[in-house]
């Protein structure tokens, strides 16, 4: 079954086009990852499964229900991060959660969710009081409340430490094994490749790539990017490792012991193997999955840099 | 029909709030000092209705006051700040949202009325007055009657906050609201009067239309609706004798109802139609 039916999308202000006729399908079940630059029309297309925007063509269904005509049963089983919250300041963490789990009509117990997201110690607290990353975790726990069918994370590790995010991340699989579909968005590439089953990439206000990971990857041909430091190396060694299956492209670097070699996953260790046939010795080698940063950036016409900003 | 879940979370808030508090306590506290002046400056009957008319000019600075406050923030400042946010993002409709903050907002009014009308009642009618089955049901409808008259100016809040993004623009226009029309609006009678004597249109007293306009407002109709049906005076000693049908007490129970209706109404439908 489809768990989000986007048909013919175009949202248009005075002179700016958010959106323009995106269409997609999420199906449930799916960790879905929705890329772009900042800007690009994430939110909005978030915001109008919310109803918190009306789009000027096109309808939106999720799980069936048409997200204008019927938001409050679209939303009925759906748990959502939204983009620009700010907390009750003068309401505890708790009773946010007890806000949420009575809003979904669910019977959740308040505080395992919090102890979930980790802000356990914090529940009895006013949530004025609230770091970022704390707001951003109390703001999950109220998504998670009433076992949603779908989770809506519009940005979900910004403010959050590299600790935080990967227990997001974790948050994002368990929801997933039990049975949610997740859609989220994220500026950032490494926060969708790691969780994700298929990323659509959004530039512009216009959809210009959807599959998974691998299938991006080899759409661009190859995906690793090895770079391998060694004592010494020959033309010879050369050719053979540019003959092995799955290596796209192989390059010495100016001081003579640094080979760069673009491949597939696979291909690695052949290419470490065959050095060590020819009695080379590796001293250190790294891999960057460079290629579909160099993808995201050709996508969406922004230079890459390593915090995707 | 998930509003609930916002009343009980907008009055756990709003119970948090010091202003709304000691605006409660003030008003109470003005209704039981009018209950034990009241019969000390009465030299007539000791009579409900004659309270009611003495509680007027207090009821309509304060219950507006407190109307205007509970509402001109109740939603704009959840908007701009993002709140709502995460309130819309849960199964709510619009509706639930305006129907919520009603509810749990309300009901800081309704314990300043219930309470503070009732301890009046009491400490008027315990040591002087006789209390009949028939005075306690008008006492009854002169507290529903209050109530509505702050649900009116929580409603006019609640709508000018519906209306705007603008968190400046809608406590401006709250302000604006209630110097118009609990400030200046009896000088507001004064200006017309000067003016059309000028234009040659009025004699000593306004116009019965033109009355009948400037009365249209939630304070004179409040005034009108307590003298009419609880004092036994009517506009008719404007008029010595023979005002129009349109200025009785009757015509302005239905102005009066209508303000309770209209105003959230039209924040409503707006309030609906935008994005967020």
């Amino acid at each position: 079954m489809v768990a989000i039916d986007v048909q013919d999308i175009s949202k248009r202000y005075e002179t700016l086009t958010a959106l323009d006729r995106v269409s997609f399908a999420v199906e449930e079940g799916e960790i879905f990852g929705f890329l772009g630059p900042n800007g690009a029309g994430k939110s909005t297309m978030i915001n109008i499964f919310l109803d918190f925007v009306r789009p000027t063509e096109g309808t939106v269904r999720i799980f069936g229900h048409d997200c204008q005509q019927d938001g409050e049963l679209a939303r009925d089983k759906m748990g959502v991060l939204p983009e620009g919250y700010a907390v009750y300041d003068r309401l505890t963490g708790r009773q946010h959660v007890e806000f949420a789990i009575d809003s979904k009509d669910a019977d959740d117990d308040p505080m395992e969710l919090l102890h979930r997201v980790g802000i356990g110690p914090d529940a009895n607290r006013p949530a004025g009081g609230y770091s970022k990353g704390m707001a951003q975790r109390l703001v999950l726990a109220m998504a998670l409340a009433g076992e949603p069918d779908l989770l809506v994370l519009d940005e979900p590790t910004t403010g959050l430490d590299p600790n935080g995010a990967r227990e997001m991340r974790n948050i994002i699989r368990e929801e997933n094994e039990r049975g949610a579909t997740v859609f989220f968005s994220s500026h950032i590439l490494e926060q969708v490749e790691a969780v994700c089953d298929r990323v659509g990439i959004l530039n512009d206000g216009q959809l210009v790539a959807i599959d998974t990971i691998e299938g991006l990857r080899q759409s661009l041909g190859g995906g690793t990017k090895l770079t391998i430091s060694v004592d010494h190396i020959t033309d010879p060694v050369l050719d053979d490792i540019e003959a092995l299956h799955g290596v796209e492209t192989v390059w010495l670097g100016q001081d003579g012991h640094n080979i760069e070699v673009t491949c597939t996953n696979d291909a690695k260790m052949d290419i470490l193997l065959s050095l060590a046939d020819a009695g080379i010795d590796v001293q250190n080698f790294r891999t960057e999955e460079a290629s579909l940063e160099d993808m995201f950036a050709q996508y969406t016409g922004e230079a890459s840099t390593p915090d995707g900003r | 029909m998930s509003w609930q879940a916002i009343a009980r979370k907008e009055y756990a808030e709003i119970r948090q709030s010091r202003l709304v508090r000691y605006l409660v306590y003030l008003f109470i506290f003005a209704c039981l000092i009018g209950a034990y002046v009241f019969p000390l400056n009465t030299t007539g009957d000791i009579t409900l209705g004659g309270f009611a008319g003495y509680m007027v000019t207090a009821v309509s600075i304060l219950l507006p006051l407190i109307g205007l406050l509970l509402g001109y923030n109740a939603i704009v400042s959840e908007r701009s700040a993002g709140q709502l946010a995460l309130v819309l993002g849960m199964p709510h409709s619009r509706r639930d949202v305006v129907v919520g903050k009603l509810c749990g907002r309300g009901i800081a009014l309704l314990g300043a009325v219930v309470i503070g009308l009732v301890g009046a009642a009491v400490l008027v009618f315990y040591p002087y007055g006789s209390v009949t089955v028939t005075s306690i049901f008008a006492y009854l409808l002169y507290i529903v009657l209050t109530l509505l008259f702050g649900v009116i100016f929580f409603g006019i809040g609640l709508t000018l906050s519906t209306l705007t993004r603008s968190k400046q623009l809608a406590t401006l226009s709250a302000f604006a609201v209630f110097f118009v029309f609990v400030v200046i609006w009896d000088e507001i009678e004064t200006g017309l009067l000067f003016a059309l004597e000028r234009l040659g249109l009025a004699h000593g007293d306004l116009p019965a239309g033109v009355v009948f306009v400037h009365q249209a407002q939630p304070i004179p109709l409040y005034d009108r609706i307590v003298a009419g049906f609880f004092e036994g005076t009517s506009m008719s000693t404007y008029f010595g004798g023979d005002a129009p049908w349109f200025l009785n007490e009757w015509a302005g129970l239905v102005l009066f109802l209508l303000w309770v209706v209209l105003p959230l109404s039209v924040g409503y439908r707006r309030f609906r139609e935008v994005d967020l």
